[in-house]
């Protein structure tokens, strides 16, 4: 059983990753990326350059892997699913961060430092939203929360979550309205130094981590692989493609302000509001 | 030379073009750039295609060998000079699939070594004091000086950027001293280049501010004729944002995506962007039409 659901989370990550591409209408330009050279900056710090791309894999995949497939049925069946999936979060920021630090040229650094900036007030309103959903089920386990969303899905329960997780998941995949690091004033940030296969293998784990954040949102909010006459993989990969659908549709349509200005947002109305949301959560669970 | 699946799928992909805009030609370039079958890269590393647009003046030349050497290899150079639009999209396009057939390639304008001798005091020729600050080998690195906001001490590092900046009007040099992305001090070192009355076109303002808000599809729609079909917009640019005569980076993004010109006294550049963030900045340029961002340059150059 864990070799198959170990398959079907490599085989939803890959197809998720195509199926990505396709929305952005980026299949053809990355694979033009793999003909083009490799450029080498001064200096570089060539070990974190390789690895961001795949720290940011790695995290896209060990977060898919706490998501249940089936109900009960997950690669990682952890009574702490949330706090994993958590804890990729919070090292996507450091990803971003040294993806931005190693080519040693001006825009990428501050792409990486407005990214670590951005990342922080992103991280607590994601933690507060999973912690409320967590609260019904009375389990941090993305099992029991998929269990406790029988009766009513989360995103109706609290209505609050999934608009916030979705702010939350722009950020995760460098997208539209959250994408700081790698913006346009700055030439693209964090990447403006990549060329060839690093800069294609940088936009891929993007959209990898667009699969596995919207899986998570899917599992979370809209009851996961929960629904009727369709095996549970199936409304698994319908959910979360149309919440992928959703968050590039956003990225493309609603507009980035400031760094400091979004700053000024996140802490001021979108963390008070994810408390908020909390609270409600944790009276209605009283 | 026979060419392999892999090179004839990147044949089909939009050709990726970095442009480096002369005199005269922003309107043509800018508008070019939006034809579906070309892909404005956003930094030369992204880019095989350099397009020289119009005649640039010769102090511009080693920056263009500079911006040409930046480019990945296999790489190509066109020029545009009198040919039309289709004309032009056509040998770009071309030269892609020439570039993906392995057939077309340069070679560096410029030898790869740094731009000065060793300079500066230290045995790693780190220049300044102890291990920051000076321009070892021509390159300047960071030092330690006031926070303008509170006076702390913080890194601030000098640097120029332009004149092929996509974000920036063609031709205009700027040095920035920035503390973080703070610009603490600018200094205007060559003015844009001079552009006809059709740079300043509501459409294509507006492309160049929605472009800095992340809406490259919706920029491409307004140069299309259509609306830019966007979220928060407007309420994107900081409201007070580069106030001048009255009006706000924000009303004049809303005049432009309205069809409407703007003419604004040209300010005083400098002034207008010292304490600002590098994006407000990025921002306030973009909301200037580019004859007043020339006028403004030309000012500060001859005073």
């Amino acid at each position: 059983m864990t070799v198959l659901l170990a398959f079907a989370v490599l085989a939803t990550l890959l197809g998720g990753t195509l199926f990505a591409a396709a929305l952005d209408r980026a299949l053809l330009p990355l694979l033009a990326l793999f003909t083009r050279q490799r450029i080498e900056t001064e200096a570089p710090d060539r070990m974190n350059r390789d690895l961001a791309p795949a720290w940011y894999l790695a995290l896209a995949a060990i977060g898919l892997a706490v998501v249940p497939f089936a109900p009960g049925l997950a690669l990682i069946d952890s009574p702490v699913g949330i706090v994993i999936w958590g804890s990729c979060e919070a090292l996507i920021v450091i990803t971003v961060f040294l993806h931005g630090w190693s080519p040693n040229a001006p825009f990428p650094l501050i792409g990486a430092y407005r990214y670590a900036a951005i990342g922080l007030p992103v991280m607590l309103p994601s933690m507060f939203v999973l912690i409320a959903a967590a609260l019904p089920a009375e389990s941090l386990s993305l099992i029991a929360i998929v269990e406790s969303q029988r009766e009513i899905w989360n995103v109706i329960r609290q209505p609050l979550g999934l608009p916030l997780f979705i702010v939350v998941a722009l950020a995760m995949t460098l997208r539209g309205p959250m994408d700081y690091a790698d913006a346009a004033d700055i030439a693209t940030g964090t990447s403006a130094e990549d060329s060839g296969a690093g800069r294609a293998l940088w936009q891929i784990a993007r959209l990898a981590m667009l699969v596995s954040v919207s899986a998570v949102a899917a599992t979370v909010f809209l009851g996961g692989p929960l629904g009727p006459v369709l095996p549970g993989p199936v409304w698994l990969w319908l959910k979360t493609g149309a919440l992928m659908a959703l968050i590039v549709w956003l990225g493309d349509r609603v507009a980035r302000t400031t760094p400091s200005r979004m700053l000024t947002i996140l802490w001021i109305l979108l963390l008070p509001l994810s408390f908020l949301g909390l609270l409600i959560a944790g009276v209605m669970a009283l | 030379m026979a060419m392999t699946r892999l090179a004839r799928w990147a044949a089909r992909s939009p050709a990726p073009v970095f442009a480096a805009i002369g005199p005269g030609r922003q309107a043509d370039t800018e508008r070019l750039l939006a034809r579906p079958g070309l892909r404005r890269a956003a930094t030369p590393r992204d880019a095989a295609i350099l397009l020289v647009a119009g005649d640039l003046p010769g102090d511009a030349a080693e920056a263009l060998s500079h911006l040409h050497d930046q480019l990945p290899h296999s790489r190509v150079t066109v020029r545009w000079q009198g040919a039309s639009p289709d004309a032009i999209a056509e040998r770009i396009e071309m030269a892609w699939r020439d570039i993906c057939a392995g057939e077309l390639d340069e070679d560096d304008h410029l030898p790869d070594k740094p731009p000065n001798a060793w300079k500066g005091i230290g045995p790693h020729g780190q220049g300044g004091k102890g291990m920051m600050g000076g321009t070892p080998y021509g390159r300047s690195m960071a030092m330690t000086g006031k926070d303008i906001r509170d006076g702390l001490q913080l890194d601030r590092f000098t640097a120029r950027f332009g004149p092929f900046l996509p974000m920036l009007p063609p031709g205009l040099v700027l040095e920035v001293t920035l503390q973080g992305d703070v610009i603490c001090d600018l200094d205007v070192q060559r003015p844009p280049f001079a552009q006809p009355a059709d740079a300043d076109a509501p459409d294509l303002c507006a492309a160049r501010m929605l472009r800095l808000l992340g809406l490259e599809s919706a920029a491409d729609r307004v140069m299309h004729g259509k609306s830019a079909n966007a979220m928060w917009v407007r309420g994107a640019v900081p409201k007070e944002l580069g106030r001048i005569d009255g009006t706000s980076a924000r009303d004049r993004l809303t005049s432009w995506l309205a069809g409407d010109a703007v003419s604004v006294a040209p300010p005083d550049l400098p002034a207008l962007l010292r304490g600002a963030e590098w994006s407000e900045a990025m921002l306030i340029l973009a909301s200037l039409p580019s004859s007043a961002i020339i006028r403004a340059a030309q000012s500060v150059e001859a005073a």
